[in-house]
């Protein structure tokens, strides 16, 4: 396929490539100060994660609630290690992948034969009890005092005789850094969704049985699918720990999982650039509550208020979220209508 | 050391019966898990407490009223945000579910504030802080006993609601076949809102009593304890009545033996972890029967 036949490409491609274009040049614009820089890389971050909790709810149909665990999974293994050890950023990003995943599989492969709302249920838990953990056990990760004195990221030259660049509060330098992540994460998902793993999860979502019967394994398939959103949630989490650079149990409660959920259920379930555009809105709707609510005499936290709300309202009327792809719109909203439909062809038949 | 603990959990098991009776019943009919409810319950304490402060009610008028005014918001809960999504795949009905259990937490907060308010107790009857009664050496004061009375009294009624009276029944049928039920009568959506009534209100009541036991009541009460109570529920075999009672109580004598014993730091880690093993290794719980997705799961 030759990539500069421009009449291949439809306009939302053409409009995902201005996204791009406009992102790379924003940090040159007049627009940008650091505020601008630092709400950027908060929502490349929660990019991140929304592509990374897509994978269980978005691919497979199946609720987690408890994606923010393995965030602080990851949030720790690279704190801990960089504290420890002082390993590079580069180094630490595939180990707390890793480890993320590991937990995505202990966990996922005794869970994932149940029913979704037990999975729900087990992920809420799960969460919880790594909060528990890091709350409790000082020893290790000093609990809710925090942990403290992590580098911030690096980028080693030294092995092509350059030098060793350190992003200690270089927004633009962590910008770019964490768009790179955002674009790695993006070439992944989309190549995983059109690929024969992708396939089979779509084909589980939309319906178990048939999936079965054309010899997809779900539990591999569910784990497979539960492991690598995992292990974004932990690479996501390894970029906050060393971007912040002090990392405390409450960044890790269910408020984020919550928060993240929503995202991908305002943007689109199952559809990439969909929950990507989600992750830009609650971000960016969530700078400017944080500015409003203290003016109505608010606490700042009350935003979740309508987050919770714009939940409810979503399912209500546009389950499938703003950028619905066809599977998901067709099973969320014409379940009713349709067995509507057949109920009024069997009364006029009888 | 052991015979108060015991006390102590069974008071608290008689607390997670309460909330894992609401739980089981919602899912019993319409298999949804009301993440909603443990907001119910916490409502149902800001009720009682506010019944009490403001208007001066007796602890008694004020605990019914509350219980009344919690069944309403359980059929709210059910009319509002439920009802209209009762054919849609489940993950709708879940996502809707954690919605308003955010939703309320944050309106509870807005209207009480976050921080935990006190039971007023002067406005509770005076002899609940004495001893009624000695076991061994352990007293025990007429609030613990009283939880207790109301754990079993409520039980026994739902009992009696549900298998002899009509609306029972039509609870039993709903729960059976949805379809079936319709097909003899039964307005199935009347049913199942007078489910989430019932629920409420024991919710609520139970809400009231950790609200007076512990004299604090704030608006993420309902989070942690609806987690538990819905542990609760999944140890008893989730849809069984008495799986849940006998599951909270389980849970509730093993958290307290468990912080006594092992370690209070993980209090609330005991009952996820107790939840967590239930649903690996015996998912039917103790009463209940596998549950198999009849829908498909999106």
């Amino acid at each position: 396929m030759n990539i500069l036949a421009f009449s291949q490409y439809e306009r939302a491609d053409w409009v995902r490539l201005g996204c791009l274009v406009a992102a790379i040049l924003l940090p040159f614009t007049p627009l940008a100060n650091e505020y601008v820089l630092h709400t950027c890389i908060l929502i490349f971050l929660y990019m991140i994660l929304a592509l990374g909790l897509n994978v269980v709810p978005g691919f497979n149909g199946l609720l987690d609630l408890g994606y923010v665990g393995f965030y602080g999974i990851g949030a720790y293994t690279a704190g801990l290690l960089t504290v420890h050890y002082g390993l590079s950023f580069w180094v630490i990003l595939p180990l707390a992948a890793i480890n993320g995943a590991i937990w995505g599989v202990l966990l996922g492969a005794p869970t994932l034969r149940l029913t979704g709302d037990y999975f729900a249920i087990v992920t809420f838990g799960f969460s919880e009890l790594v909060v528990l953990f890091i709350t409790n056990e000082t020893w290790l990760t000093r609990g809710p005092l925090g942990l403290p004195g992590i580098d911030p990221p690096s980028i080693d030259l030294s092995w092509l005789g350059g030098p060793v660049i350190w992003l200690e509060g270089d927004s633009l330098g962590v910008y770019y850094l964490v768009m790179a992540l955002v674009l790695v994460t993006l070439f992944v998902m989309y190549r995983i969704q059109n690929s024969r793993l992708g396939r089979a999860w779509f084909a589980i979502r939309d319906d178990e049985l048939a999936a079965v019967s054309c010899g997809i394994n779900l539990l591999v398939y569910k784990v497979i699918a539960f492991a690598i959103s995992a292990a974004f949630g932990a690479v996501a989490g390894a970029f906050y720990a060393r971007w912040v650079t002090v990392i405390s149990p409450d960044a890790f409660l269910f408020w984020e999982s919550f928060f993240i959920l929503c995202m991908i259920v305002l943007g689109g379930l199952g559809n990439i650039w969909g929950v990507m555009l989600g992750a830009a809105i609650l971000v960016s709707l969530g700078e400017v509550l944080r500015e409003i609510l203290p003016l109505l005499g608010l606490p700042e936290n009350s935003r979740f208020l309508f987050y919770g709300l714009l939940m409810v309202v979503m399912m209500r009327l546009r389950p499938a979220g703003m950028l619905p792809i066809a599977a998901v719109a067709a099973q969320m909203k014409t379940t009713s209508k349709r067995r509507l439909a057949w109920f009024k062809k069997k009364g006029s038949a009888a | 050391m052991f015979l108060e603990l015991l006390i102590n959990g069974i008071t608290l098991g008689g607390i997670y019966a309460l909330i894992a009776v609401g739980y089981t019943m919602v899912y019993g009919v319409i298999q949804l898990i009301n993440f909603a409810h443990g907001e119910i319950y916490m409502l149902g304490a800001f009720f009682a407490l506010t019944f009490i402060s403001a208007f001066n009610m007796p602890f008694f008028v004020a605990f019914a009223l509350s219980m009344g005014c919690a069944a309403i918001c359980g059929m709210l809960l059910d009319v509002v945000a439920y009802r209209p999504l009762r054919n849609s795949p489940r993950l709708a009905a879940l996502i809707t579910a954690i919605g308003m259990s955010i939703f309320l937490q944050n309106l509870a907060m807005i209207i009480w504030g976050s921080r935990p308010m006190p039971f007023p107790q002067e406005h509770l009857p005076a002899y609940f802080n004495q001893t009624a009664f000695v076991v061994g050496e352990t007293p025990i004061s007429w609030l613990q006993a009283y939880i207790f009375i109301c754990t079993i009294v409520f039980m026994a009624g739902l009992n009696l609601i549900i298998h002899k009276t009509k609306v029972g029944k039509a609870m039993r049928a709903v729960a059976q076949n949805k379809t079936m039920a319709a097909l003899v009568g039964i307005n199935v959506n009347q049913v199942i809102t007078v489910t989430f009534a019932l629920a409420g209100a024991l919710g609520a009541a139970a809400g009231i009593l950790v609200g007076a036991y512990y004299n604090s009541v704030y608006p993420l009460m309902g989070y942690i304890a609806g987690v538990k109570a819905f542990a609760a529920a999944v140890l008893g075999g989730i849809g069984s009545v008495p799986g849940a009672m006998l599951g909270g109580f389980i849970l509730g004598i093993a958290e307290a033996l468990g912080a006594g014993y092992l370690s209070s730091l993980y209090r609330d880690g005991i009952s996820y972890a107790v939840m967590i093993a239930v649903i690996i290794f015996i998912p039917a719980g103790l009463f209940g029967k596998i549950i198999r997705e009849t829908k498909k799961s999106m």
